[in-house]
């Protein structure tokens, strides 16, 4: 089965290039917001797109993107209302891969791969569960195996040798690499330590490594991306969007700006 | 214990699991391993019986309700949790898991609290063992509860007042997990039977020391096994540690008490088993108050300790097993419970504990005639304020 994310990858590889990878809570600002703001990411080249769908208790994350959630939900954000928006950008065009990020519960409250099915059918290519680690992966593997969506395992810097190899095995698209201990936004400093540990993830993963929590501007994806295919821009842009006025055009000329950092 | 080695996860029939951040697993593996390896050695339960003995005040009474039992017309007896040092059942498992701690080579605790109880426990052993401590507390709570907030202050913790959600025991979880998702090297001292793997089983084990006193006592002291034993339920902790011991005893009714609010017809309540479907939050899967989607709902009690949307996955496995039974009670009927108590037995219960004993009064018909036994988990001093506030018809 064909997927988006994984031909992007192997793209960027044989290519030798690197990438950036937006994240955008659904329905943060409204869900037509949400989807102008997808398609100004879409065109100003994001290599992937990680649309986050709002959780009531998300304990990855920090204020921001526990805010963005909150704000979310309170104006009726679903996984339903995300996947119907989903499915727009993709019959307006949307061509950049999608992967779906939420935690566990929201995901296997109607059945985890009824759901993965619906994620599939509505244009999405990835499910990325911060709260299903590779004890528990057996489920997302299945759920995804059956609709050819990719299932996205997480390294640390926390985790053993034995661990990121076998999250590299498992992981289709990227490993997502969690470049520093701690919850979503406080800034990762890309200093010896955390290269040292990307370099240790890219040496044990054959996956191509996706590396965020703290990229926020050209200078940190230049950076990460030393040691990366793609680096993750989450609360720095959700926020941005959330001050903004117009988000599709911050949204446009915020990805334009940390694309330099590839160069 | 036979029981230790059915009981010990990840998996509880279907419930249970270890759903936790990739940066957490590391910590959670080497707790297991501690809990597996050093928590079994001689030396380890010896230093640990020896402090819960010497310094916590263990064996609790078990007391004959003679007045209550008359007036509800049947045999009461009282598992006197109340009188662990600290007020309440949580010393248990704060010292076992602090101890292992800090046999781990740890130097600081976290931990959340909801009624306070767990607070306090935690914040006294982290000071009798000279380890660091930041106890995370929802506003609405460490308001309810002031005195246990103030406890854990004199007792050299640090308090964190979470300000956000429903400012309650969920919050104060979330808000517990991600400082340890930031600081994994500490040790998070989760105070109930619920989480992500090890802790359901590793909690439950610091507390089966209820049941294996209540089932010796009772028998000698009332001379035989008790009809049904009563228990609150808020993650579950007090009524797992008194259910294990009798969950081989197919005579032995077991009854979970969780709560009923304002009335489960009114939504505001946190009885997940009447109210709720299974899924997954804080590390396991398990029974949850959630809406169609999967987003968690907002609770109600006036007890703070039961006031949460999840309840420990060994109890969704006694339920589906049909093992163990789970009731509410309103917080109108543990109110009463709690003056009834009181008054005829001189003994002031824990609002969380008076739901067992409000099911009890509210079913008296039934339990006629009938040895029953209550886990009396702690004692209700720190719920002054909110009795009183209740009675004035103020909102707690």
């Amino acid at each position: 089965m064909s997927n988006r994310l994984v031909d992007k990858m192997n793209a960027l590889r044989s290519d030798n290039r690197s990438g950036v990878a937006p994240y955008v809570t659904a329905g943060d600002g409204g869900m037509e917001t949400t989807l102008s703001v997808l398609h100004a990411l879409d065109q100003a080249g994001a290599s992937c797109i990680e649309l986050g769908i709002p959780f009531s208790d998300p304990i990855a994350d920090g204020p921001v993107l526990q805010a963005a959630s909150e704000r979310a939900l309170a104006s009726g954000a679903s996984l339903n209302s995300a996947l119907a928006m989903l499915s727009r950008f993709r019959t307006e065009g949307g061509q950049a891969p999608i992967a779906v990020m939420s935690y566990a519960n929201p995901l296997v409250r109607n059945g985890l791969s009824e759901t993965a099915q619906r994620v599939a059918d509505s244009g999405g290519d990835a499910l990325i569960v911060p709260d299903i680690p590779l004890e528990e992966g057996a489920m997302l593997e299945e759920a995804c195996a059956l609709c050819g969506l990719c299932p996205v395992f997480f390294a640390a810097p926390t985790s053993s040798d034995e661990r990121i190899q076998e999250a590299g095995a498992r992981t289709r698209g990227f490993l997502y690499v969690v470049g520093r201990v701690g919850v979503t936004g406080a800034g990762t400093t890309f200093g010896e330590e955390t290269q040292s540990f990307l370099n240790r993830a890219q040496k044990l993963s054959q996956a191509p490594i996706a590396v965020g929590f703290g990229i926020s501007s050209p200078e940190s994806v230049r950076a990460a991306v030393q040691n990366a295919d793609l680096a993750i821009v989450g609360t720095a842009l959700v926020q941005r969007l959330h001050e903004s006025n117009k988000p599709a055009i911050e949204a446009d000329s915020f990805l334009r700006e940390l694309l330099q950092g590839l160069n | 214990m036979s029981s230790s080695t059915v009981h010990s996860g990840p998996w509880f029939g279907d419930f249970g699991g270890s759903f936790a951040p990739e940066t957490l697993m590391a910590s959670l593996l080497e707790l297991e391993e501690a809990w597996k390896g050093i928590g079994q050695t001689p030396e380890f339960k010896e230093e640990l019986s020896d402090l819960l003995c010497n310094y916590a005040g263990r064996a609790t009474p078990l007391t004959h309700a003679r007045r209550m039992s008359e007036e509800l017309g049947c045999e009461l007896w009282l598992k006197r949790e109340d009188l662990l040092h600290t007020g309440a059942h949580k010393l248990n498992n704060a010292l076992g898991q602090a101890l292992l701690a800090k046999k781990m080579g740890k130097t600081r605790i976290l931990a959340e609290t909801g009624a306070g109880q767990h607070g306090v426990a935690t914040a006294t052993v982290c000071a009798l063992l000279g380890l660091e401590c930041v106890i995370y507390m929802g506003e609405v709570d460490a308001a309810r509860q002031k005195p246990n907030a103030l406890r854990m202050e004199l007792l050299g913790a640090r308090l964190e007042v979470v300000k956000h959600g429903q400012k309650t025991l969920k919050d104060a979880i979330n808000e517990a997990m991600r400082a340890w998702v930031s600081d994994p090297e500490a040790h998070y001292l989760l105070g109930s039977a619920l989480g992500p793997h090890p802790f359901p089983a590793l909690v439950a084990g610091f507390q089966q020391v209820i049941g294996e006193e209540a089932l010796e006592q009772i028998q000698r002291q009332a001379g035989g096994l008790p009809d049904t034993v009563v228990a609150c339920v808020g993650g579950g902790s007090n009524a797992i540690g008194i259910f294990r011991a009798f969950v081989q005893e197919d005579a032995v009714e077991l009854i979970g008490v969780e709560a009923g609010g304002e009335g489960i017809e009114t939504g505001n309540h946190a009885a997940r088993f009447s109210g709720g479907e299974p899924g997954i939050l804080h590390g396991c899967r398990t029974w949850l108050l959630q809406d169609e989607g999967g987003q968690i709902l907002p609770t109600h009690s006036v007890s703070a300790g039961l006031d949460y949307p999840a309840v420990g996955p060994e109890h969704a496995e006694l339920q589906a097993l049909n093992r163990a039974r789970y009731a509410w009670c309103t917080d109108r009927e543990a109110l009463e419970a709690f003056d009834t108590l009181s008054r005829l037995e001189g003994i002031i219960p824990a609002l969380e504990s008076s739901h067992a004993l409000g099911w009890v009064r509210s079913h008296r018909d039934s339990l006629s005639g009938k040895r029953v036994l209550v886990n009396l988990s702690g004692r209700g001093d720190k719920d002054l304020a909110s009795v009183f506030a209740q009675r004035d018809g103020g909102e707690t």
